[in-house]
């Protein structure tokens, strides 16, 4: 049975792939003389990648001249609301990957363009035309172009191409062509400074699209900081150890990762450990990068930190029975947190700033959009807009290193905030802490 | 009091910073006019073409990202390459000395040239297109190019153009195209955007590929081509044949240059330079 069925199957099949045959052989009667092997559109939508319908944009169309056909003229259609009208349009004739020069004509018309080749386009040419400034339907949805062509035996339809996915227009891009429109910003941009650095309409987009990029940055730093500050004390440890292969370890570590550039630590990262087969997620590299770097940076901030407490606490934690692993957890430790505070918050805003290298990577963070939207853009905007991005954390934290490394000021001239202070009101606090800081200068002296 | 006093000196700040900000524009623009008057009228009218202003007299000063072998390349300290002799020849049929500038990113090249002042031409394989006519001028087309991509051989990307975009379109692959490239434009117009991702040079990109970093590179064909002879286990995939044409970028404000230009380059292809100069570089012979 399962014999006669499979031999049942193949007869089938034979006779499919005959009448198959016989249609390839009848094709030159039934098929296209001009085949459309491709339309597509360029993305418009200013830092997206959709097609925007009622928007300039470039429309891509290629078709190849079939076996013995000689064509004379193309006409591309686009659905009701789309429109020719105002377009430039380059016309390719190619031979494999040779150019063939074809005088042509171009009419744009409407929702029609006509191309017409003074001498006939012959059998096996790719011609390819690129409208640049043509506009889809504005009320978007699936386009597809259609046309006719003319060959030796006169007029015949075109296949229509895949369709091509175009939107209606978004908020946005209605804000855009608004701004565009206003003649403020129209004399702002006018300006070659202005224009290039501060333009209106990319600060815009920069802003709606520059955000997961953003976001990036800061779940990159927020990981890798942690992390940075346990290696960093670790090393910090190893450097002040009295063992001395500890010690050398760390000062290898220390002195190789602070003394080359962090762009070269990432390409060595990036390119090299895939090269020994090692191969970790980009995002993942980028933190462990920035962690391994800053932890250098924090080990030496950590050292100073912990040799900037005096011997005497050593001696008054040796006098009290502690050893020293107690005395460097109870004593020294919370000492040198409090005085290499403000260093490490420094440290912080470079890691968070460094991670704009990681972009020469491919990460795809705050500056891989910025220089994205540039490279489309030509202007200088988008960058522009990252470093408002960077200022919005970088800020505000150096507020806070200024304000805690004057508190700490005050402090250690004897002057530190007292229980009493608290209770009254901020402007008299702040006057007496004054007095007190002057009162402390003096003892001082 | 303290507050006020410092609110006060922080508007004065950002006052200060905007007005070094206009200054500084209106700034550009004088002295770049200035010079183009003083050029015009001190300067004769060195080609039957027209006159033209250049940054230095006698010297025809070329940006270009020097980094796209082999049409140019930063050999040793200097430029070298197809573009390099090409921008030498037209100099020398000028009566003028070229000169280039160091590499600079290609996407900055077309600003550079816009805003003038530091390079007369741009000369770094720029395929001639309606969008960047917008900005600059083009010269008369120097030599036709298509586009390649190149993928880490045996990496399962291979078949026809549908079938690779088809690959290159999947989720997490990556793209890699020199920023502002037509690379990146058929990269964006034919692959999801979150796949594409632009980079400063073409090595960055190569490297990326075959390192298995990047799945993909989409560049111009002569480059694709030779990058995979210098990388071995890279290979051109797919070359779509897209007959673009290199031309010179000129600023808009100096038309008499394109024209000396092109004068020159008609030469070149009369005396049988520019035929001598594709086979020295690419082995074509016409």
């Amino acid at each position: 049975m399962g014999h006669t069925d499979r031999r049942r199957q193949r007869g089938l099949l034979v006779t499919l792939c005959a009448v198959v045959c016989a249609f390839v052989m009848l094709a030159p009667s039934t098929a296209w003389g001009l085949t459309t092997s491709k339309a597509t559109a360029r993305p418009n939508e200013e830092g997206g990648s959709s097609v925007i319908g009622g928007l300039p944009t470039r429309l891509t169309w290629e078709g190849t001249v079939d076996d013995g056909e000689e064509v004379t003229a193309v006409t591309l259609r686009l659905p009701e609301g789309g429109s020719f009208d105002g377009a430039s349009t380059k016309v390719t004739v190619l031979q494999g990957l040779t150019r063939s020069e074809l005088a042509t004509e171009v009419a744009p018309e409407g929702p029609q363009l006509k191309v017409t080749f003074v001498d006939p386009a012959t059998q096996g040419l790719l011609l390819r035309l690129e409208v640049e400034g043509m506009k889809f339907p504005a009320k978007g949805g699936d386009v597809v172009v259609e046309g006719t062509y003319v060959n030796q035996d006169g007029e015949k339809p075109l296949a229509a191409s895949k369709p091509i996915a175009t939107i209606a227009n978004t908020p946005l891009q209605s804000l855009l062509a608004s701004l565009d429109a206003n003649p403020v910003v129209k004399a702002w941009n006018s300006s070659q400074f202005l224009g290039m650095f501060f333009k209106p309409q990319l600060l815009v987009t920069a802003f709606a699209t520059l955000v997961p990029g953003w976001f990036l940055c800061l779940v990159i730093v927020l990981v890798a900081y942690p992390i940075a500050i346990l290696l960093g004390l670790v090393f910090a440890l190893m450097k002040i150890s009295r063992h001395r292969v500890l010690r050398a370890i760390a000062i290898v570590y220390i002195n190789i990762l602070r003394g080359t550039p962090l762009f070269l630590q990432i390409y060595i990262m990036f390119f090299g450990l895939p090269m020994m087969n090692i191969n970790i997620d980009n995002n993942v590299l980028g933190v462990i990068v920035i962690a391994i770097n800053a932890s250098a940076y924090l080990a030496e901030i950590f050292r100073a930190g912990i040799e900037s407490i005096p011997p005497g606490q050593y001696e008054a934690a040796a006098s009290l029975g502690m050893g020293h692993m107690m005395t460097m957890l109870n004593i020294i430790l919370p000492q040198t947190v409090r005085r290499v505070m403000p260093t490490v918050t420094s440290d912080f805003i470079t890691s968070y700033k460094d991670t704009s290298l990681l972009s020469s990577v491919g990460v795809m963070e705050l500056m891989m959009f910025a220089k994205n939207l540039t490279s489309v853009s030509g202007n200088m905007t988008p960058y522009v807009a990252a470093a408002i991005f960077y200022l919005i954390v970088t800020l505000p934290l150096i507020k806070v290193v200024t304000t805690v490394e004057k508190r700490m000021a005050k402090s250690e001239r004897g002057g530190g905030a007292r229980p009493k202070v608290k209770a009254k009101d901020v402007a008299a606090a702040e006057a007496e802490q004054d007095d007190i800081a002057l009162g402390g200068v003096v003892d001082a002296q | 009091m303290k507050k006020h006093a410092s609110i006060l000196a922080i508007g004065a700040c950002l006052c200060a910073a905007l007005a070094c900000v206009v200054l500084v524009g209106c700034g550009n623009n004088q002295p770049a006019s200035g010079t183009d008057d003083a050029a015009k009228t001190t300067e004769p009218a060195t080609t039957a073409s027209g006159d033209y202003t250049l940054v230095t007299d006698g010297k025809l000063i070329v940006a270009s990202d020097l980094d796209f072998p082999p049409l140019d390349s930063f050999e040793n300290g200097k430029a070298q390459g197809f573009d390099v002799e090409l921008s030498e020849a037209i100099a020398s049929k000028m009566g003028l000395e070229c000169e280039y500038l160091p590499p600079m990113n290609f996407d900055a090249i077309i600003p550079l040239i816009q805003q003038g002042g530091k390079a007369d031409i741009g000369n770094s394989a720029f395929s001639i297109t309606d969008e960047r006519k917008k900005e600059i001028d083009f010269t008369d087309a120097y030599l036709d190019s298509n586009l390649g991509i190149a993928v880490k051989k045996d990496g399962g990307i291979s078949g026809d153009e549908a079938a690779i975009i088809e690959a290159l379109s999947a989720d997490g692959v990556i793209v890699a195209v020199q920023a502002g490239t037509t690379g990146q434009d058929w990269a964006e117009e034919n692959l999801p955007k979150d796949n594409v991702r632009p980079f400063d040079s073409v090595t960055n990109c190569i490297t990326g590929v075959s390192t298995g970093k990047f799945d993909a590179f989409v560049a111009d064909l002569p480059v694709i081509g030779y990058q995979c002879t210098q990388f071995t286990d890279c290979e051109v995939c797919l070359e779509i044949p897209t007959g673009e044409q290199y031309g010179i970028v000129v600023s808009k404000d100096n038309p008499g240059l394109t024209s000396a230009i092109n004068d020159a380059l008609a030469e070149l292809e009369e005396d049988g330079t520019m035929a001598a100069l594709k086979e020295k570089w690419f082995g074509i012979t016409e």
